[in-house]
């Protein structure tokens, strides 16, 4: 029953809000960009990494990806980028590992929101010098964020970052919720410019596949503009049809596919491969020793293509060793 | 007990909160580290299925112990879960209120329990020493019902001011202070664990409180590494060391590869109440 006595809402109160920097929501320009921009013939999207880096990653970029150079990241994709030496990306760090680490060395990075993320002399360094900005965020309000893209609207509220620094520093506010009276907290959605989404299984139109779990890409490759999906493996697109409760990704949010077998190394794509320790190491050691530009030369710029540095820097007896040792398979492919 | 006894400042944390963990609770951890060793612990000691969820998704798994090498990049973490999910969902999940606690290290924290996990010195921008960021805690202490803080007993650590709020206890520990910045009610932290005391919160207050103490240690020794004083329990219990079983299984069972013996070695000598600290040294790797 309607309450009567109700007071009119005619307003809604602010009662705090943060200073961060974001960048202002803007469902109707997304709206617009899907429909002048978005592709939603079923087309084949397959191309190189060279290529889609190329077309669709631009200097200045807000960047999402998922999960981490760790665990099913697109590492082959962040390596390109580099190669192609994008400036002034502002990096997503929902659950990061040393992506960002990997894509500041690159010189690539101007401001990072941060969930949680390795921090290491790399980022320390960038930091002092003033290379790159971190903005405060947690890596659930992350993800909300691109939960409040994917849904097409401008903010979402949620019952938690209130109360902290991270509040204080974000793009968060605080109001009376009009249907409690209580406070809520409110957070900006974001839509990434781009987003790169390392998946088990595609097939050339985009419709894609990840088993196990992840943070958010479905919310990822929804709420951005453009979507880059590398993936270990070309399915045919009769297989999806198969079993469409498979699909993680339909074709029309994916503007790219790029077949990256090992596309997570170092990291492990779990079912798959395992993750290269030694490598994990290596990182780690030339972070610590200053000596990151030798290994960007050994890994990125002295080879031309993800496929080069596999054939020519890990080899093929390292890439079978990978595989045999991810013995725990169960759930993935089964 | 043996004559001398020596465990690290880690593994006597991981072993006290794993006292703490109830058989029938949902909980709430990060995908490595000694909070969710802590749970593994109970789970071997007790033979108890205790469920626990992830941040990136994963539900209720069964990880085999040993625990894989690289744990935060190993498939083995989630392995034989009843679901594997998404960051969103496990964060509704919390949101509605189905989990019990979170458990959760702590770089610095306050008297009313509020911690940082961004960076200490300096300032935000030009920090002397960065660390991963909130990660999932803010969302883990904001809305399990409990949470539990891992940390080391030490004055930099128990500060008056926290150099950065990452994550909330009870803010300014005025009644009401959660749900005045946003946060469900009746939630917030319940107990804070390091290697020679036990601390919980008043209830009016909302202040620290000092709830059990080694018995090789003292309320002084432990008031003497802390820049707030807390709140004494009337009853101020006596904190068993971690027991022959508790270290046997943390060790052999569930990481041989050592990566709780982090911190500081704890040698002790003696029996009982007549525990005395003989030495403490900085551990291996650290």
């Amino acid at each position: 029953m309607p309450d009567a006595a109700r007071e009119p809402l005619r307003s809604i109160a602010l009662l705090d809000e943060g200073d961060g920097a974001y960048r202002a929501p803007d469902p109707d320009g997304m709206r617009r960009f899907v429909r002048d921009e978005k592709d939603r013939r079923l087309v084949d999207k397959r191309m190189s990494e060279q290529d889609a880096v190329a077309r669709f990653v631009h200097d200045g970029d807000y960047v999402s990806y998922d999960t981490n150079v760790w665990r099913r990241g697109p590492a082959s994709l962040m390596r390109e980028i580099i190669r192609q030496r994008r400036r002034s990306l502002w990096l997503a760090a929902k659950f990061s590992a040393h992506d960002a680490t990997l894509l500041t060395a690159g010189g690539c990075v101007s401001d990072i929101d941060v969930g949680w993320m390795e921090v290491g002399r790399v980022i320390n360094e960038a930091m002092q010098e003033g290379r790159v900005r971190l903005h405060e965020w947690t890596n659930g309000a992350l993800a909300y964020r691109h939960l409040a893209g994917a849904l097409g609207v401008s903010f979402l509220p949620l019952r938690y970052v209130g109360g902290t620094d991270v509040f204080r520093m974000s793009g968060a506010k605080l109001i009376e919720d009009p249907y409690t009276g209580q406070p809520i907290c409110l957070v900006p959605a974001v839509n990434p410019d781009v987003a790169l989404i390392h998946v088990n299984q595609c097939d050339m139109y985009g419709n894609a596949r990840i088993f196990g779990p992840g943070l958010a890409p479905a919310e990822t490759a929804m709420a951005s503009r453009r979507v880059i999906v590398s993936t270990e493996e070309i399915i045919d697109p009769e297989e999806i049809r198969k079993h469409p409760g498979a699909t993680t990704l339909p074709y029309y949010l994916v503007d790219a596919v790029v077949h990256a077998p090992f596309g997570g190394y170092p990291g492990t794509v779990p079912g798959l491969y395992r993750a290269d320790l030694q490598h994990l190491m290596e990182f780690g050691a030339a972070q610590e020793q200053g000596t990151m530009d030798d290994y960007l030369d050994k890994w990125v710029f002295s080879v031309s293509s993800h496929t080069e540095m596999l054939e020519r820097r890990v080899g093929l007896q390292k890439l079978h060793q990978l595989r045999a040792e991810e013995t725990h398979t169960e759930g993935y492919y089964t | 007990m043996t004559a001398t006894h020596a465990f690290t400042t880690t593994e006597a944390a991981i072993c006290y909160t794993a006292r703490l963990i109830e058989d029938d609770r949902l909980y709430f951890v990060a995908i490595g580290g000694p909070p969710l060793l802590a749970i593994l612990l109970a789970r071997r000691l007790r033979g108890a299925d205790i469920a626990y969820v992830v941040e990136d998704g994963t539900i209720a798994p069964r990880m085999p112990i040993p625990t894989p090498a690289f744990m935060i990049g190993a498939g083995l973490a989630s392995s034989r879960a009843v679901a594997w999910t998404d960051m969103n969902t496990v964060d509704f999940h919390a949101g509605l209120g189905y989990i019990d606690c979170g458990v959760l290290a702590a770089v610095q924290v306050d008297e009313f329990g509020n911690f940082n996990s961004t960076f200490t010195g300096g300032c935000y921008d030009r920090p002397e020493r960065r660390f991963g960021g909130p990660g999932g805690a803010n969302e883990i202490a904001s809305l399990c019902w409990r949470t539990v803080l891992l940390t080391r007993l030490e004055r930099r650590k128990f500060v008056k001011k926290l150099d950065f709020s990452s994550s909330p206890g009870y803010l300014d520990g005025t009644p009401g202070a959660r749900e005045r910045a946003g946060l469900p009610p009746e939630t917030g932290p319940w107990r804070v664990v390091t290697e020679r005391a036990i601390f919980g919160f008043d209830e009016a207050t909302r202040r620290m409180k000092l709830l059990a103490v080694a018995p090789w240690s003292s309320i002084d020794d432990v008031l003497g590494d802390m820049q707030f004083t807390p709140l004494i329990a009337e009853r101020v219990e006596s904190l068993p060391p971690p027991s022959e079983a508790e270290l046997d299984a943390l060790r052999a069972d569930i990481d041989p590869m050592g990566r709780t013996i982090g911190g500081d070695w704890i040698h002790l000598a003696g029996d009982g109440d007549s525990l005395q600290r003989i030495v403490v040294e900085p551990a291996a790797g650290t």
